[in-house]
């Protein structure tokens, strides 16, 4: 049983390799949210909104009257957001060099440079590349 | 290893939804992206002048329909813009969780380096049914309830992110005032500031 457990790991990692993509959007994590959710959130969460996590944590609050199949998925979906977030922070950090190095005398802020690092990506890093890749960004 | 697993199963839950989602999601995320770059370097506009015609063409040309369209409207429609369709519980400015997915995409595209940086309004608009004034505070709040949630939930950055509602003083097709196609919320580029 655990070699079976084993080998779907193996063959899970195998098949996301070539993908680069292993962060999920915003739009496909909230998406698993209103699907898995929907039911419990009109029967549990009518004032609750979407600002703010409102709606996973009115979920959380509710987790004992929630469906099994919406308290495994809301936790995902924070996760996912929480990943994409962290992938888009850490851009700036992990493609400095690159920065430095291809996007010299580009203005900072409002994007200048992560436009100029997508124009420079045949040049670019790979690790800056998959950074940005991660982050959703191309 | 244990990053790996996590990274594993996501890429696994990625596969199996977007299969899922393919044969009916129509709207993506580039769209929203081609249809919003490419603004001019400055738009002279403000969310809060949209705001207040809007306001004003009530208090101008009162009545139970306004008798054209506002005065800003041939701006308004020189500019980068896209409509979606957002469902809200009625009379309410409660999202409704088949929505969910729609302000995701929006996050998704205002977060690219293709759309950082510019300005954004979101505009909420109903159709022409029921009193303009009840209209106009219905459509601001259910747009500043789209802008909270992106701001918040997703974090786009909210200073280049405004909300406006123009109720029924901007109807996308007059000839049918309380059709369905007048209910949208559009996404206009108001460009570097």
């Amino acid at each position: 049983m655990r070699q079976l457990i084993f080998a779907i790991m193996a063959f899970a990692m195998l098949a996301s390799a070539p993908a680069v993509a292993q962060t999920v959007g915003f739009a496909e994590a909230i998406k698993m949210l209103g699907a898995s959710c929907g039911k419990d959130i009109e029967t549990y969460c009518k004032s609750a909104s979407l600002a703010n996590n409102g709606i996973t944590n009115c979920l959380e609050k509710n987790k004992a009257k929630v469906s099994a199949k919406c308290n495994a998925d809301r936790v995902t979906v924070l996760s996912l957001i929480r990943e994409r977030l962290a992938a888009q922070a850490s851009v700036a950090q992990i493609c400095s060099r690159d920065s430095a190095q291809y996007c010299k005398g580009v203005k900072e802020g409002a994007g200048h440079i992560l436009r100029c690092l997508l124009k420079a990506k045949p040049s670019v890093s790979a690790k800056c590349n998959t950074a940005i890749d991660l982050a959703g960004y191309r | 290893m244990k990053t790996y697993l996590l990274a594993g199963l996501s890429a696994a839950i990625l596969a199996v939804s977007s299969v899922g989602a393919a044969a009916q999601t129509k709207l993506n995320r580039n769209e929203i992206i081609n249809s919003l770059q490419g603004a001019q370097q400055e738009v002279d506009l403000t969310a809060d002048q949209m705001q207040k015609a809007a306001i004003e063409n009530i208090r101008k040309y009162p009545g139970a329909n306004s008798p054209h369209d506002m005065p800003l409207s041939a701006k308004l429609a020189t500019l980068r813009q896209f409509n979606v369709e957002i469902t809200f519980e009625f009379d309410s400015d409660r999202i409704r969780p088949d929505s969910y997915e729609t302000v995701g995409l929006i996050a998704d595209a205002l977060h690219t380096p293709y759309l950082q940086g510019q300005t954004f309004v979101i505009v909420g608009h109903t159709d022409a049914k029921g009193p303009r004034q009840y209209n106009l505070d219905l459509s601001i709040k259910r747009a500043q309830a789209v802008r909270e949630a992106l701001v918040t939930t997703f974090q786009v950055p909210g200073q280049y992110l405004f909300a406006v509602g123009l109720g029924e003083e901007q109807l996308r097709d007059p000839s049918k005032p309380d059709a369905a196609v007048n209910r949208r919320v559009q996404l206009i580029n108001l460009g570097y500031k």
